[in-house]
């Protein structure tokens, strides 16, 4: 009896692990096919993660915001790492760009006709002007040794990100843009 | 502890040798400590777990290349059966008695779960959420070491932990933010090993605790957190002298609780002199703190442990050193100096001797 039930808890928790891990990934994969697309302009920023390996590090136009833009909620002093509701409106060259941005409390307003609201987190206490957002999309993983050269043709030309936008305002890469044309089309698994 | 046995048969020698016993019980007496002794430490043991650890890193190394030669699905499945294998195979392998196999399983395992979680990070380009990666890792690790009741798991989830606790607090930016949940997870992971009886995830528990408070002292305020350091040290180490046996049962750390208390008692009075240099006074007194500590220690808890004299040593030298280096100018002149140092070693010399003398003439 105590045989079955060792190798049942082993089994247990290795099913549990894999369930999780599914499930995230599963998640993922929803938001990019479900979510709402949008084109983001990447500013060039250079690249290694210890566990995940090499990537390429992004800024985008949008993730600087001039304060004029910002709505902050009821504390003043907000802290890293707050709320960051944003909204995005597609620009003629097909950029989306900000509309307006609320810190700390979500605005009250629904969201416009044409609008798309992202969340991102404050990337300094204190909010200078501009106001600094991360969305949790400012890397893309390659394999190794690919990194460089890409970095080098973001310095002269202009790329481009296109994410998904889950309903919750989560945003996740789609693509890596060279002008037109998809560098990196991410399948959803 | 091998050298306990070789100890033991010089003994019995002796004894067999002196007619206090006859030469069978001897050697039953020898045969019954060596089968314990090798229970204890066992190099086939390590050996596998440096394999082990050596495969794990490999694996993780692999997912991170980001290797275009295998599709992501494969990678994906690849991982997912390696958890399965791992947690499933290791528990066959304990049922044959094969216990180093099991845990050397369960710890691939493991790690294949932490890959597992960098590889999702890796494919739907996730950032800033590192953190909390690696804080699952330490959940997923901590969980299988409670399920499999397996102590090298329960070390694993310490280590991922203190990984944790560097990563964060040591921002190469500059931006460095000591994450002050840091003791919950070291909490949580301590009543793990009190389940998995894992005495080594203690010792690096209360290792990684002393280095938190370092770091926090060194972010926020080097008086407040290095005073409260050396205070909570001083009365654990108060607490083995006036009740040595329950501190020990409460912590469960081999008898090592005096050795740690130092430990982080020297290194929260190192701070609190480093940052308060300029007052020659306070630093003299806070000198002689440290001196009847270290003269405390030795001669109430010296006696069962020479690693704990020798850290009272080795903090004697350092604050000596430290109290000239801190006066040289206002107290003596440089020859001055050098001749009380010359002194001072020599009379520090004199006092190891004679109490290793003694401690070898008491034996306990």
């Amino acid at each position: 009896m105590r045989r079955y039930r060792l190798l049942f808890t082993a089994l247990v928790l290795a099913v549990l692990q894999i369930g999780f891990l599914s499930w995230i990934i599963a998640a993922r994969a929803a938001l990019l096919r479900d979510g709402r697309e949008v084109l983001l302009k990447v500013e060039p920023v250079d690249p290694r993660d210890l566990l995940r390996g090499d990537y390429v590090r992004l800024g985008y136009d949008i993730s600087t915001i001039p304060r004029d833009l910002v709505t902050f909620g009821p504390p003043i002093e907000s802290e890293r790492g707050a709320d960051v509701y944003v909204r995005l409106k597609r620009q003629p060259d097909g950029f989306w760009r900000v509309a307006s941005a609320y810190v700390d409390a979500p605005p009250a307003t629904p969201v416009p006709e044409g609008e798309i609201e992202l969340r991102g987190k404050l990337a300094y206490s204190v909010p200078p002007d501009p106001v600094r957002v991360h969305y949790g999309i400012e890397r893309f993983y390659l394999p190794e040794g690919e990194g460089k050269p890409i970095e080098r043709d973001m310095r002269v030309r202009s790329f481009g990100v296109l994410a998904a936008v889950g309903a919750d305002g989560a945003a996740r890469i789609k693509a890596l843009m060279d002008g037109d044309t998809k560098m990196f089309e991410e399948p959803l698994y | 502890m091998s050298g306990y046995s070789k100890r033991l048969a010089r003994d019995i020698e002796r004894w067999v040798g002196s007619g206090l016993i006859d030469r069978p019980t001897g050697e039953t007496l020898l045969r019954d400590a060596e089968k314990n002794d090798r229970r204890s430490f066992s190099f086939g043991f390590i050996l596998m777990m440096m394999a082990t650890l050596l495969l794990c890193a490999a694996l993780l190394l692999v997912i991170a290349s980001n290797w275009e030669a295998i599709p992501r699905l494969t990678r994906v499945l690849a991982v997912f059966a390696f958890i399965l294998a791992g947690y499933v195979g290791g528990a066959l392998v304990k049922l044959r008695g094969h216990d180093a196999f099991a845990e050397a399983a369960w710890l691939v395992a493991a790690a294949a779960f932490g890959g597992g979680i960098a590889l999702i990070g890796q494919m739907y380009h996730l950032s800033g959420d590192e953190e909390m990666a690696i804080l699952t890792w330490c959940a997923g690790t901590g969980l299988a070491a409670v399920l499999l009741r397996s102590g090298p798991l329960t070390i694993g989830a310490a280590a991922i932990a203190a990984s944790w606790l560097f990563t964060e607090g040591f921002d190469i930016w500059g931006r460095s933010l000591v994450p002050i949940s840091y003791p919950l997870v070291a909490a949580a992971i301590w009543l793990v090993s009190l389940w998995t009886r894992s005495a080594a995830t203690r010792h690096l528990l209360v290792l990684s605790l002393i280095a938190y408070a370092v770091m926090l002292a060194a972010d926020r305020d080097v008086t407040l957190f290095g005073s409260l350091l050396a205070a909570v040290s001083l009365v654990l180490l108060i607490a083995s002298v006036l009740a040595g046996p329950a501190a020990e049962r409460i912590v469960q750390l081999d008898g090592r609780l005096p050795l740690h208390a130092l430990l982080g008692f020297l290194a929260g009075a190192a701070m609190l002199q480093f940052e308060h240099t300029e007052n020659a006074a306070a630093l003299v007194a806070a000198a002689l703190v440290v001196f009847a500590v270290i003269a405390g220690t030795v001669y109430l808890l010296g006696r069962d442990s020479r690693g704990l004299r020798w850290l009272a040593y080795l903090g004697f030298a350092f604050e000596l050193c430290f109290l000239y280096m801190a006066t040289v100018g206002t107290m003596l002149g440089t020859a001055g100096l050098l001749l009380a140092v010359g002194l001072v070693l020599a009379v520090a010399a004199f006092l190891i001797i004679r109490i290793e003398r003694r401690m070898k003439m008491e034996p306990a």
